[in-house]
Protein backbone atom coordinates (compact mmCIF):
# COMPACT_ATOMS: atom_id res chain seq x y z
CA UNK A 1 0.00 0.00 0.00
CA UNK A 2 2.81 2.34 0.90
CA UNK A 3 4.08 4.26 -2.09
CA UNK A 4 7.22 6.29 -1.92
CA UNK A 5 6.98 9.41 -3.96
CA UNK A 6 10.39 10.82 -3.42
CA UNK A 7 10.56 11.67 -7.07
CA UNK A 8 7.81 14.20 -6.48
CA UNK A 9 10.42 16.36 -4.80
CA UNK A 10 12.06 17.13 -8.11
CA UNK A 11 8.74 17.68 -9.86
CA UNK A 12 7.73 20.58 -7.62
CA UNK A 13 7.80 24.20 -8.82
CA UNK A 14 10.89 26.32 -8.07
CA UNK A 15 11.31 27.56 -4.54
CA UNK A 16 10.01 30.96 -3.61
CA UNK A 17 12.40 32.82 -1.39
CA UNK A 18 10.03 35.36 0.11
CA UNK A 19 10.13 35.86 3.82
CA UNK A 20 7.09 36.74 5.82
CA UNK A 21 6.74 37.23 9.54
CA UNK A 22 3.55 37.73 11.46
CA UNK A 23 3.15 39.66 14.69
CA UNK A 24 6.79 40.56 14.91
CA UNK A 25 7.18 44.24 14.02
CA UNK A 26 10.86 44.18 15.00
CA UNK A 27 11.55 41.87 12.11
CA UNK A 28 12.01 43.10 8.59
CA UNK A 29 8.68 43.01 6.81
CA UNK A 30 8.57 41.87 3.22
CA UNK A 31 5.57 41.25 1.09
CA UNK A 32 4.86 37.67 0.17
CA UNK A 33 4.28 36.86 -3.43
CA UNK A 34 1.96 34.05 -2.43
CA UNK A 35 -0.32 34.44 0.56
CA UNK A 36 -0.34 30.66 1.13
CA UNK A 37 3.40 30.40 1.34
CA UNK A 38 3.42 30.03 5.11
CA UNK A 39 2.35 27.77 7.93
CA UNK A 40 -0.53 28.94 10.09
CA UNK A 41 -0.52 28.33 13.82
CA UNK A 42 -3.67 27.77 15.83
CA UNK A 43 -4.27 29.36 19.20
CA UNK A 44 -3.76 26.08 21.06
CA UNK A 45 -0.49 25.51 19.20
CA UNK A 46 0.84 28.94 20.15
CA UNK A 47 -0.27 28.45 23.74
CA UNK A 48 1.38 25.06 24.04
CA UNK A 49 4.62 26.25 22.44
CA UNK A 50 4.75 29.13 24.89
CA UNK A 51 4.44 26.60 27.72
CA UNK A 52 7.10 24.12 26.66
CA UNK A 53 9.68 26.10 24.74
CA UNK A 54 12.52 27.88 26.45
CA UNK A 55 14.08 31.01 25.08
CA UNK A 56 15.79 30.37 21.77
CA UNK A 57 14.00 27.09 21.15
CA UNK A 58 11.86 26.55 18.13
CA UNK A 59 9.60 23.80 16.89
CA UNK A 60 10.95 22.39 13.66
CA UNK A 61 8.64 20.68 11.18
CA UNK A 62 10.28 18.27 8.76
CA UNK A 63 8.71 16.29 6.00
CA UNK A 64 10.31 13.00 5.13
CA UNK A 65 9.48 9.92 3.12
CA UNK A 66 7.81 7.24 5.18
CA UNK A 67 4.57 6.24 6.81
CA UNK A 68 1.76 4.38 5.14
CA UNK A 69 0.90 7.18 2.71
CA UNK A 70 4.34 8.08 1.39
CA UNK A 71 5.32 11.12 3.42
CA UNK A 72 5.26 11.89 7.08
CA UNK A 73 5.64 14.88 9.35
CA UNK A 74 8.33 14.98 11.96
CA UNK A 75 8.44 17.41 14.88
CA UNK A 76 11.64 18.37 16.68
CA UNK A 77 12.84 20.95 19.13
CA UNK A 78 15.64 22.96 17.57
CA UNK A 79 17.77 25.94 18.54
CA UNK A 80 19.65 26.35 15.29
CA UNK A 81 18.32 28.24 12.29
CA UNK A 82 19.92 27.26 9.01
CA UNK A 83 20.21 29.33 5.86
CA UNK A 84 17.36 27.61 4.07
CA UNK A 85 15.00 27.79 7.04
CA UNK A 86 11.85 29.82 7.21
CA UNK A 87 10.66 31.00 10.62
CA UNK A 88 7.03 31.67 11.39
CA UNK A 89 6.63 33.63 14.59
CA UNK A 90 3.51 34.45 16.50
CA UNK A 91 3.14 35.89 20.02
CA UNK A 92 6.75 35.16 20.87
CA UNK A 93 6.89 31.55 19.74
CA UNK A 94 8.46 30.33 16.55
CA UNK A 95 8.14 27.43 14.16
CA UNK A 96 10.96 26.57 11.76
CA UNK A 97 10.35 24.89 8.43
CA UNK A 98 13.14 24.23 5.98
CA UNK A 99 12.47 25.26 2.42
CA UNK A 100 12.23 21.71 1.06
CA UNK A 101 9.70 20.72 3.70
CA UNK A 102 7.78 23.96 3.27
CA UNK A 103 6.86 22.94 -0.27
CA UNK A 104 4.91 20.08 1.28
CA UNK A 105 3.24 22.00 4.09
CA UNK A 106 2.69 25.54 2.81
CA UNK A 107 -0.79 26.80 3.54
CA UNK A 108 -1.30 24.17 6.21
CA UNK A 109 -2.26 24.81 9.81
CA UNK A 110 -0.27 23.55 12.76
CA UNK A 111 -2.40 22.60 15.73
CA UNK A 112 -1.83 21.14 19.16
CA UNK A 113 -4.60 18.63 19.64
CA UNK A 114 -5.49 17.50 23.12
CA UNK A 115 -7.41 14.31 23.56
CA UNK A 116 -7.59 11.86 26.40
CA UNK A 117 -5.64 9.20 24.55
CA UNK A 118 -3.00 11.55 23.15
CA UNK A 119 -1.89 15.15 23.00
CA UNK A 120 0.37 16.08 20.15
CA UNK A 121 1.17 18.58 17.44
CA UNK A 122 -0.62 17.92 14.18
CA UNK A 123 -0.62 19.40 10.72
CA UNK A 124 -4.18 20.16 9.71
CA UNK A 125 -5.77 21.30 6.47
CA UNK A 126 -2.65 20.80 4.38
CA UNK A 127 -3.52 21.93 0.86
CA UNK A 128 -0.57 19.94 -0.50
CA UNK A 129 -1.78 16.65 0.97
CA UNK A 130 -4.10 14.43 -0.98
CA UNK A 131 -5.22 11.98 1.66
CA UNK A 132 -3.61 10.96 4.84
CA UNK A 133 -3.45 8.27 7.41
CA UNK A 134 -6.01 8.34 10.21
CA UNK A 135 -3.43 9.57 12.66
CA UNK A 136 -2.56 12.53 10.45
CA UNK A 137 1.17 11.93 10.64
CA UNK A 138 1.45 10.42 7.18
CA UNK A 139 0.10 11.76 3.92
CA UNK A 140 0.39 11.56 0.16
CA UNK A 141 0.85 14.61 -2.04
CA UNK A 142 -1.42 16.06 -4.69
CA UNK A 143 0.17 15.88 -8.09
CA UNK B 1 -18.35 -35.84 42.64
CA UNK B 2 -16.74 -33.00 40.88
CA UNK B 3 -13.49 -31.60 42.00
CA UNK B 4 -13.16 -27.90 42.21
CA UNK B 5 -10.93 -26.70 39.48
CA UNK B 6 -8.59 -23.82 40.10
CA UNK B 7 -8.14 -21.87 36.96
CA UNK B 8 -5.41 -19.38 36.46
CA UNK B 9 -6.67 -15.88 35.81
CA UNK B 10 -4.71 -12.97 34.54
CA UNK B 11 -5.68 -9.37 34.23
CA UNK B 12 -6.73 -8.67 30.67
CA UNK B 13 -4.84 -5.44 30.77
CA UNK B 14 -1.88 -4.35 32.86
CA UNK B 15 -1.01 -0.77 33.58
CA UNK B 16 2.48 0.61 33.92
CA UNK B 17 3.20 2.90 36.90
CA UNK B 18 3.24 5.87 34.52
CA UNK B 19 -0.23 4.99 33.24
CA UNK B 20 -1.59 4.49 36.77
CA UNK B 21 -0.17 7.81 37.84
CA UNK B 22 -1.64 9.69 34.87
CA UNK B 23 -5.06 8.10 35.25
CA UNK B 24 -5.08 9.03 38.93
CA UNK B 25 -4.30 12.63 38.06
CA UNK B 26 -6.96 12.69 35.35
CA UNK B 27 -9.66 11.27 37.63
CA UNK B 28 -8.77 13.43 40.62
CA UNK B 29 -10.32 16.49 39.01
CA UNK B 30 -13.30 14.57 37.71
CA UNK B 31 -15.01 12.84 40.63
CA UNK B 32 -18.11 12.12 38.55
CA UNK B 33 -16.21 9.49 36.58
CA UNK B 34 -15.27 6.10 38.00
CA UNK B 35 -12.60 5.20 35.50
CA UNK B 36 -11.52 5.02 31.90
CA UNK B 37 -12.94 2.84 29.18
CA UNK B 38 -10.77 1.29 26.50
CA UNK B 39 -12.24 0.20 23.22
CA UNK B 40 -11.30 -0.50 19.65
CA UNK B 41 -12.80 0.99 16.56
CA UNK B 42 -12.45 0.18 12.87
CA UNK B 43 -10.38 3.03 11.56
CA UNK B 44 -7.03 3.80 10.02
CA UNK B 45 -4.90 2.19 7.38
CA UNK B 46 -4.30 -0.98 9.34
CA UNK B 47 -7.84 -1.77 10.36
CA UNK B 48 -8.25 -0.95 14.03
CA UNK B 49 -7.50 1.85 16.44
CA UNK B 50 -7.81 2.24 20.20
CA UNK B 51 -10.32 4.52 21.84
CA UNK B 52 -10.16 5.90 25.34
CA UNK B 53 -12.94 7.68 27.20
CA UNK B 54 -14.02 8.59 30.68
CA UNK B 55 -16.80 6.42 32.00
CA UNK B 56 -19.45 7.00 34.64
CA UNK B 57 -20.60 3.41 35.01
CA UNK B 58 -19.60 -0.16 34.30
CA UNK B 59 -21.59 -1.74 31.49
CA UNK B 60 -22.73 -5.31 31.97
CA UNK B 61 -20.40 -6.69 29.35
CA UNK B 62 -17.36 -4.64 30.35
CA UNK B 63 -14.31 -6.33 31.77
CA UNK B 64 -13.06 -4.48 34.81
CA UNK B 65 -9.38 -4.13 35.55
CA UNK B 66 -8.51 -2.80 38.97
CA UNK B 67 -4.89 -2.03 39.53
CA UNK B 68 -3.28 0.18 42.14
CA UNK B 69 -6.56 1.88 42.87
CA UNK B 70 -7.47 2.87 39.33
CA UNK B 71 -10.21 1.25 37.34
CA UNK B 72 -10.08 0.64 33.62
CA UNK B 73 -12.96 -0.97 31.76
CA UNK B 74 -12.60 -2.88 28.53
CA UNK B 75 -15.44 -2.90 26.07
CA UNK B 76 -16.74 -6.30 25.07
CA UNK B 77 -15.63 -5.86 21.50
CA UNK B 78 -12.08 -5.06 22.58
CA UNK B 79 -11.61 -7.82 25.16
CA UNK B 80 -10.09 -10.42 22.86
CA UNK B 81 -8.05 -7.86 21.01
CA UNK B 82 -6.54 -6.40 24.15
CA UNK B 83 -5.85 -9.61 26.08
CA UNK B 84 -2.39 -9.39 27.62
CA UNK B 85 -1.83 -5.80 26.60
CA UNK B 86 0.22 -3.39 28.64
CA UNK B 87 -1.07 0.15 28.81
CA UNK B 88 1.65 2.74 29.18
CA UNK B 89 1.74 6.51 29.31
CA UNK B 90 4.57 8.18 27.44
CA UNK B 91 5.25 11.86 27.86
CA UNK B 92 7.78 13.83 25.84
CA UNK B 93 8.23 17.54 25.38
CA UNK B 94 6.22 17.57 22.17
CA UNK B 95 3.59 14.94 22.84
CA UNK B 96 2.00 12.83 25.52
CA UNK B 97 0.01 9.70 24.87
CA UNK B 98 -1.30 6.43 26.18
CA UNK B 99 0.47 3.59 24.38
CA UNK B 100 -0.82 0.04 24.15
CA UNK B 101 1.84 -2.67 23.93
CA UNK B 102 -0.27 -5.41 22.50
CA UNK B 103 1.25 -8.88 21.99
CA UNK B 104 -1.58 -9.93 19.66
CA UNK B 105 -1.01 -7.53 16.83
CA UNK B 106 0.49 -8.53 13.52
CA UNK B 107 1.18 -5.14 12.06
CA UNK B 108 0.95 -1.46 12.76
CA UNK B 109 0.82 1.74 10.85
CA UNK B 110 3.84 4.03 10.81
CA UNK B 111 2.37 6.30 13.43
CA UNK B 112 1.46 3.41 15.71
CA UNK B 113 -2.16 4.42 16.01
CA UNK B 114 -3.62 1.85 13.66
CA UNK B 115 -3.02 -1.90 13.85
CA UNK B 116 -4.30 -5.31 12.78
CA UNK B 117 -4.47 -8.62 14.59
Amino acid sequence: ISRTKAWALSALPPLISTMRYSNSPAQEQQTASQPEDKVHLTESCVKRLAEIMEKGEYLRIQVEGGGCSGFQYKFLVDKVKNDDDRVFEQNGVGVIVDQDSLDFVKGATLDFSQELIRSSFQVLKNPQADHGCSCGSSFSVKL
Amino acid sequence: VSRRKILPTRAALTLTPAAVNKIQILLQDRPEYIGLKVGVRTRGCNGLTYTLDYTKEKDKSDEEVLQDGVRVFIEKKAQLTLLGTEMDYVETKLSSEFVFNNPNIKGTCGCGESFNI
